[in-house]
């Protein structure tokens, strides 16, 4: 993936650079706002990663700048500002993705796949998802599996729902919290891994293989092979 | 609100008071002047009579019965001019002298003192003329009934009369108006007032009160106040932007410190010993940096009030899709939760903190209430509020420290090997004083009920 980090840290800046290489990403690195906008809309890029405090021109009018230029790149904000509001304002200006800072790597991945997928599916308007042998009836809200209907809460299907529109695609705790449950908060107990477990019975238990795996200090995918 | 409303009340109760008093002293001035000059008016009346009794009896006394009626004939020539009565009569009520036909048949008396109409034409008309006189017992029955006309006396009390009620019904009319005025004047200020305040509590310091160069006591009342907001909001000022700029400067060494513990733990080669350090060093930071979340987000709902996004929401739905969060987990810990709600609760506040104080709540309840017992989740609306209960039959916590445990920091002495930071609790309150609800914590008999109520939307 070609990727845009605007970040004025540099030596967060190195460490972000130096991991995102190493999962295989291309990085282009711009340390002020102004910079960063100019290589945003002379290059194109998969996703950008803009620190929302930057020198110059902060993150969320670099936003602005671009979808006022019909740039739809999605944009994932970094911030030190970690209040609720300050989440849902972010969002609001634009971003597509909001992270606070301090925050593990594998969230920042995570996000970025993500994000670089949104356009496929997430957002689709679609009446059926279908991955390997589970289907996803969203009008009836119903779900089957090789044939069998599988029993599901309303929030158990929301759950379900949130994994089939990105396949394959890492979804931690958070994005969950966020994405099923509408919390931009984190909540210290873990209470999404009794919720996932439950959903699991549901969907893996009794089936030839399991779907749905646990990325190690990540989250969790909706695979149908081992990761 | 409520005390807005006593005002109000209070205000109307002094207005009505003092029209009342007032009305009561012009009404009690003006029957005392009236009986007064009515009584004067009546004794110059009977002093006249009784001068002009006197003299006649005297005629009699002197002269006998035939001075009397010479006299009486000569004076009764003057009725009319001077609105004299004079009558004798024999025991049967025939007249023997006199200006009047005969002895008057309504005729009220009041000792020797009588009153009776005679009609008398006048323009043309037939007009009933009230009489005051005096009797006079003579000899063999015979009686002396000496007086005069008062119609003119009874119009003047009668004038004098609507004239006082006009002019007691004008002045109490205006007393009221004018104090009407007054109140609904005070009233509006101090309406201003509160409002303002109110925005001010609910964290927007830059309102002011309005000076209405009138110079009177509310200007210099809203002067002092607006002086004491410019102190206060100063304050905050420096407060506020040292703690966001130490929150922020804490933030970005915290962020590199977490990097380079990550980038070091990719090292395939790191000795166990240090592998697992690092470890806890990195949930050190990860705890330091919640708590400093906190923190600012205490600030944010306690300071930055008014910038923050408020939407109308339904706080039942809100409440049972968290208790419906946390139920699994609490399961597997042996705890019990229960919702229960009215249909909807429409409240205003900002969704993602209310949010965060119903998860604060809860965690609370995972973390205190011991395994076997049960924890019940209620919100009721009611006309003017809407209440948020939780209450379980865990240990509670002892009524001398419940106000206390509301203050960031605040941890309980039987608590202390528990993780946890002491913010839980005033984060709570802060998001309830954004809200301007109130908090209590209650005892459960046994444990612990806490009660959230909101002002209605």
């Amino acid at each position: 993936m070609r990727l845009l980090l605007i970040e004025d840290d540099l030596q967060a800046a190195e460490y972000l650079i130096k991991s995102l290489r190493e999962h295989h990403h291309e990085v282009t690195h711009s340390a002020d706002g102004v910079d960063g906008l100019e290589k945003a809309t002379s290059q194109r890029f998969d996703v950008i990663i803009a620190d929302r405090q930057l020198p110059r021109l902060d993150g969320l009018s670099i936003i602005a700048k671009l979808r006022e230029k019909g740039d739809r790149t999605p944009v994932l904000i970094l911030s030190a500002l970690g209040t609720v509001d300050d989440r849902v304002h972010g969002l609001k200006a634009g971003g597509d993705d909001y992270l606070t800072k301090p925050f593990a790597f594998a969230e920042l991945l995570a996000r970025i796949e993500a994000l670089s997928r949104r356009a496929s599916l997430a957002a689709q308007e679609v009446t059926r998802l279908k991955y390997s042998d589970l289907e996803l009836d969203l009008l009836a809200r119903r779900a089957t599996r090789e044939g069998r209907t599988i029993d599901l809460t309303a929030k158990e299907f929301q759950l379900l729902e949130y994994f089939m529109r990105r396949p394959e695609q890492v979804i931690t705790r958070t994005m969950l919290l966020e994405g099923v449950w509408n919390l931009h908060f984190d909540p210290q107990t873990n209470i999404i891994d009794v919720h996932m477990s439950r959903l699991r019975n549901c969907v893996d238990k009794g089936f030839s293989k399991p779907l749905i795996h646990t990325v190690r200090g990540a989250g969790y995918v909706l695979k149908d092979e081992q990761p | 609100m409520s005390s807005r409303k006593k005002f109000r009340l209070s205000a109307s109760r002094v207005t009505l008071l003092y029209v009342l008093i007032f009305a009561a002293g012009i009404s009690s001035i003006l029957v005392a002047s009236y009986y007064l000059t009515a009584r004067v008016l009546d004794r110059e009346v009977d002093a006249v009579i009784r001068g002009e009794v006197e003299s006649l009896v005297d005629d009699y006394r002197r002269g006998g019965m035939l001075q009397l009626i010479d006299t009486l004939n000569r004076r009764a020539d003057n009725w009319g001019r001077t609105g004299a009565v004079y009558l004798l009569a024999d025991a049967d009520g025939n007249r023997i002298a006199g200006n009047i036909g005969r002895w008057p048949n309504r005729l009220s008396s009041n000792g020797d003192w009588v009153e009776f109409e005679i009609d008398a034409s006048e323009h043309g008309g037939v007009v009933a003329h009230p009489v005051r006189a005096h009797l006079f017992h003579l000899q063999d029955g015979v009686r002396l009934l000496v007086g005069t006309d008062i119609l003119e006396r009874k119009r003047l009390a009668s004038r004098m009369r609507s004239a006082m009620l006009w002019g007691a019904g004008l002045c109490v009319g205006l007393a009221t108006l004018v104090s009407i005025g007054y109140s609904r004047g005070v009233r509006r200020r101090v309406s201003e007032i509160a409002a303002t305040c109110e925005n001010i509590m609910r964290g927007d310091l830059s309102h002011r009160l309005r000076i209405e160069k009138a110079s009177d006591e509310f200007d210099a009342l809203s002067m002092t106040v607006n002086h004491m907001l410019d102190r206060i909001q100063q304050q905050t000022e420096v407060l506020r932007t040292t703690f966001d700029s130490a929150a922020h400067d804490l933030r970005a060494p915290l962020y590199r410190a977490r990097v380079r513990i990550e980038e070091g733990l990719q090292h395939e080669d790191l000795p166990p010993a240090a592998r697992s350090t690092m470890k806890a060093t990195l949930s050190e930071l990860e705890r330091v940096q919640r708590t400093l979340g906190t923190l600012l987000q205490i600030a944010q709902a306690e300071g930055h009030g008014s910038e923050l996004a408020m939407e109308t929401l339904d706080f039942t739905s809100l409440a049972r899709e968290l208790v419906d969060l946390y139920q699994p987990e609490a399961s597997t810990r042996g705890l019990t939760i229960a919702f229960s709600g009215s249909d909807s609760a429409q409240l205003r506040g900002n969704q993602q903190l209310l949010a965060q104080a119903l998860v604060n709540l809860l965690e609370n309840a995972l973390k205190y209430v011991p395994s076997g017992c049960r924890v019940d989740v209620s919100v009721k609306s009611n006309k003017d509020s809407v209440v948020l209960e939780v209450a379980d039959n865990g240990p509670g916590i002892p009524p001398e420290d419940r106000q206390r445990v509301l203050q960031p920091f605040v941890r309980l002495e039987r608590d202390r090997p528990k993780s946890g930071s002491g913010l839980g609790l005033s984060l709570i309150a802060a998001v309830m004083r954004l809200h301007r609800a109130t908090i209590e914590l209650l005892d459960n008999n046994p444990g612990l009920r806490v009660r959230c109520t909101f002002p209605a939307n």
